[in-house]
């Protein structure tokens, strides 16, 4: 398994790099970050031309690639512009560790995803969480209760999640539990943010922000992983095995947790392990109607202003995440099923 | 029952959250915090390092102009004793010189007096190539600035400048904590202080900034003018319009802007108070008359007179904007530089049928649209992607068709529209026979770059911001002269010229006048908002409870 797992991340760097080029090469078309430099007005020109010279965006394509890679603290800058190089670099490159300088918030890259990191980890675990127990739930209960009437009630009320555009959820539950429940006189959750400033960031004010965002996001996701946990349910529920343990007089909830759920849990595994490295994206629509400081949202902001350094920081994380969280799947498998072995 | 007791146990943890929930009451010892909600989260807060309209707002709360403008744009003293005049000795005769005395009483929120020498090296940091400041415009007008003592400043330009007063000095840095930084890293690019302005000298203390959260300001009890009534400053990032709108319904905000114009019956039936500001901005048509590439029929002034009487801008403001805002004149409306005696061109449209006929477009063919030497009068109308926008070329696609004028309508993203002529930007390309957008000069002054003739984009201008490609000699000249007339009585009087010319010739055609909008909750008392700097009197801003 060990030589497996090393194998894999081996076979993860050149792509990871090839990965690196194509990402690299597509941001260049994401637009000019010095077009209005976030503001109202059009940059002018001297300061367009003095901030390409003084960032390195007027180097061509393969140097900024370099110098985003290997770092420029090897070379030097012409920064005054009288066209002789005088000042030294500073940056090291992402190989040792330096992910650059974010365009816009002029800090480090690495600490611009730090900083939002957290609150998106925080958001979207919660709601992980929630859908896989709400869908076992769901999804074992229409298992064990197929056709009844429950069963086609919470399976009718999942798809309409699943039928709707989380905007629309996310609003009309602000709408009602937030906006009218408070016109009404009733107990309140709040419409945006993380805390009340009057009251502080507690737990329980950020546990009481989350609500609204949890909701609607796992609201939309029930219907899907219910019907995978309902139908593989079905399925293992038929084997012989079971009905072995079944007649051995197993207690029902040994049946059930130790020998069909285990059993049933690879295709969910499959999803959920798909799914883990894009947590830490963040939920872009959820994040901004909320208010939610996540990377959904830092992503958005940073692509819409062309921030090289922060997108492709953003990018190359996710796309070290996927391959992380495949092996770890992979683990998992030989975990859940013995007669997987990995040579 | 053990169910039983796991839905008892559900219920109370959700009543524990919904009665966490509500507002702990008001009692005197508890602070006054006003929410703002702002719907982009600004970059940097160094004033030197951002051209974000919301990090600019943003620095009058924690940090000090010169002077700042009032709700009637008047300039008003703020770290100067007086405004600088020929009267005064301030400005010298040739209009190079201009010395500002300082207040003996201003410091830094950590009791640093504010001195001259803060001026000066607030220059130097712009002006240096070590650092990657957003714009070295206006402090590239300068020769030299000059700290003969603690309370002069003394400023000698190049060659007179009239835009020093809405231009200089917005922000000021601290000599006492940055230049030890750029004397030790050789640039003040990476300071703590760019994101974390601990040391202030507005009418509020920077306190704290979480990314993408929020930031809070707390009242500086050091401030010259007086200490502001209300104790701290949250300002939250909601980026979603709707979310705001909801936010300020639920009483989540106390402030907040961009409001759409549909949006405003429904925040006022909510009891928020909404609160129209002109900061420069009007919508507009700009119609591309390159000597080249530029349409036959928008080179004859009669036609685009004809466009101005036949499109009813009056209608579009009643109907698609709710008749909260009206046509302008010019580009320059609202404002004192616009002659006075200007009305915004009328609906009329069996004079602009008469006026094609004079310029000799008439339909020949018969096919409803009007022709000239065999080339038809179709024309195409670009502009953003924004709804209301859309709307508006609908509108005037089926008004101009009653005149004979087919309109090919077109749109782009805002990135897109608004690149230059080097990233092959509709607008700046020549794509476009009309486009249409609202951008602003440096307001309150009224200077521009987008009519000049040396402003063109071409190959060798591929920046050039002249998008309508219009080199009229005469109106070039006055663009110039007015440049340096520190005189305000006679730039005025040349701006009264300008504004007459590019209405008489339709270099310009006003649509609606795009006044910032303002959400005022009910908590709010003693508001009082200016376009150039929204805050001036945020120090009297009362807060209820």
């Amino acid at each position: 398994m060990l030589r497996y797992v090393i194998r894999r991340l081996l076979q993860a760097i050149p792509l990871l790099f090839f990965i690196s080029i194509i990402l690299f090469v597509l941001m260049q078309n994401m637009g000019d970050p010095l077009a209005t430099l976030g503001g109202r007005q059009v940059t002018r020109s001297e300061d367009r031309q003095r901030l390409a010279r003084q960032l390195g965006l007027d180097q061509p394509l393969y140097m900024q690639y370099l110098y985003w890679l290997v770092g420029n603290d090897w070379t030097k800058m012409d920064m005054d512009g009288d066209g002789v190089p005088e000042t030294p670099g500073r940056r090291k490159g992402v190989l040792r560790g330096d992910f650059g300088v974010s365009l816009v918030a002029k800090k480090p890259v690495v600490q611009v995803i730090w900083d939002r990191l957290p609150n998106t980890l925080l958001l979207m675990g919660t709601t992980e969480l929630v859908i896989i127990v709400g869908s076992l739930v769901i999804g074992m209960y229409s298992a064990l209760r197929q056709y009844s009437f429950l069963d086609h009630l919470v399976t009718a009320i999942s798809f309409i999640g699943y039928s709707m555009p989380i905007f629309f959820i996310a609003l009309l539950s602000m709408y009602i539990f937030a906006v009218n429940f408070k016109r009404w006189g009733l107990p309140y959750l709040p419409t945006v943010g993380m805390f009340d400033p009057e009251v502080g960031k507690t737990p329980g004010q950020v546990a009481l922000h989350m609500i609204l965002p949890v909701f609607s996001l796992s609201f939309i996701y029930f219907a899907a992983y219910s019907r995978y946990i309902r139908s593989a349910m079905l399925e293992v529920l038929s084997q012989d095995y079971i009905r072995t343990a079944r007649a051995k007089g197993l207690p029902r909830p040994t049946i059930i947790f130790v020998h069909a759920l285990k059993n049933a849990s690879l295709p969910i595994v499959t999803v959920v392990g798909l799914d883990l490295p894009f947590l830490l994206a963040g939920a872009i629509v959820t994040e901004r109607i909320f208010a939610w400081p996540g990377m959904g949202r830092l992503f958005i902001d940073h692509v819409s202003r062309g921030d090289t350094p922060v997108v492709m920081g953003i990018l190359m994380m996710i796309a070290v995440a996927v391959v992380v969280f495949q092996i770890l799947t992979d683990i998992v498998y030989a975990w859940l099923d013995p007669r997987i072995r990995y040579e | 029952m053990k169910r039983s007791r796991v839905f008892l146990a559900v219920a109370v943890v959700i009543a524990a959250l919904l009665l966490a929930a509500c507002r702990p009451p008001a009692t005197p010892t508890t602070p006054k915090v006003a929410t703002f909600i702002w719907t982009q989260e600004f970059d940097v807060l160094n004033p030197l390092y951002t051209n974000m309209w919301f990090s600019s707002i943003t620095q009058q709360i924690w940090n000090c102009w010169a002077w700042d403008f009032d709700d009637q744009n008047n300039p008003r003293p703020v770290l100067v004793k007086e405004m600088p005049s020929e009267e005064n000795g301030g400005i010298s005769p040739d209009g190079r010189v201009i010395t500002l005395k300082l207040r003996d009483d201003i410091v830094w929120s950590d009791g640093q007096p504010i001195t001259s020498e803060d001026f000066v090296f607030t220059y130097e940091m712009t002006m240096s190539p070590k650092n990657t400041v957003a714009s070295t415009f206006p402090y590239d007008k300068l020769e030299k600035v000059e700290a003969p003592d603690a309370q002069t400043v003394v400023m000698t330009f190049k060659e007179p400048f009239a835009a020093w007063q809405a231009t200089l000095w917005r922000g000021l840095l601290p000599a006492h904590i940055l230049r030890p930084i750029f004397e030790k890293e050789g640039t003040i690019d990476n300071a703590e202080w760019n994101r974390a302005p601990t040391v202030g000298c507005g009418p509020f203390v920077f306190k704290e900034w979480e990314s993408g959260s929020f930031a809070r300001f707390v009242a500086n009890d050091k401030y010259w003018l007086g200490r502001p009534k209300i104790d701290e400053i949250f300002i939250r990032f909601v980026p979603d319009d709707a979310s705001q709108v909801a936010a300020l319904k639920a009483g989540d905000g106390d402030l907040g802007t961009f409001i759409a114009y549909s949006d405003i019956p429904t925040l006022e039936q909510a009891g928020v108070k909404m609160i129209k500001v002109f900061s420069g901005y009007n919508e507009g048509w700009y119609f591309y008359l390159h000597p080249e590439k530029g349409h036959p029929a928008l080179k004859d002034v009669k036609v685009r007179q004809a466009i101005a009487l036949a499109f009813d801008r009056f209608s579009v403001c009643k109907d698609l904007l709710l008749g909260l805002t009206k046509p302008p004149a010019t580009y320059w409306a609202n404002t004192p530089w616009q002659d006075p005696t200007l009305e915004p061109w009328p609906y009329d449209p069996e004079q602009a049928k008469q006026l094609l006929d004079e310029a000799g477009w008439k339909d020949t063919n018969g096919d409803g649209v009007r022709d000239k030497d065999g080339v038809e009068l179709v024309l195409t109308l670009g502009t953003t992607t924004r709804e209301i926008r859309r709307d508006v070329q609908a509108v005037a696609q089926q008004q101009l068709a009653q005149v004979g004028i087919k309109l090919e309508l077109a749109n782009a993203d805002s990135d897109i529209f608004f690149g230059s002529y080097g990233e092959g930007g509709p607008c700046a390309t020549g794509q476009y026979d009309i486009f249409e957008y609202s951008t602003v000069t440096n307001y309150p002054d009224p200077d521009t770059a987008d009519w000049l003739c040396s402003e063109i984009p071409s190959d060798e201008n591929p920046t050039g911001v002249n998008w309508q490609a219009v080199c009229d000699e005469e109106l070039d000249g006055l663009f110039k002269l007015q440049a340096t007339q520190v005189n305000p009585t006679e730039r005025q009087q040349t701006f009264h010229k300008i504004t007459r010319l590019v209405y008489e010739k339709v270099y310009w055609l006003g649509v609606w006048e795009d006044p910032d909008i303002w959400a005022v909750g009910p908590r709010l008392k003693n508001v009082r908002l200016s376009g150039a700097t929204p805050f001036f009197n945020i120090v009297e801003w009362e807060l209820n409870q």
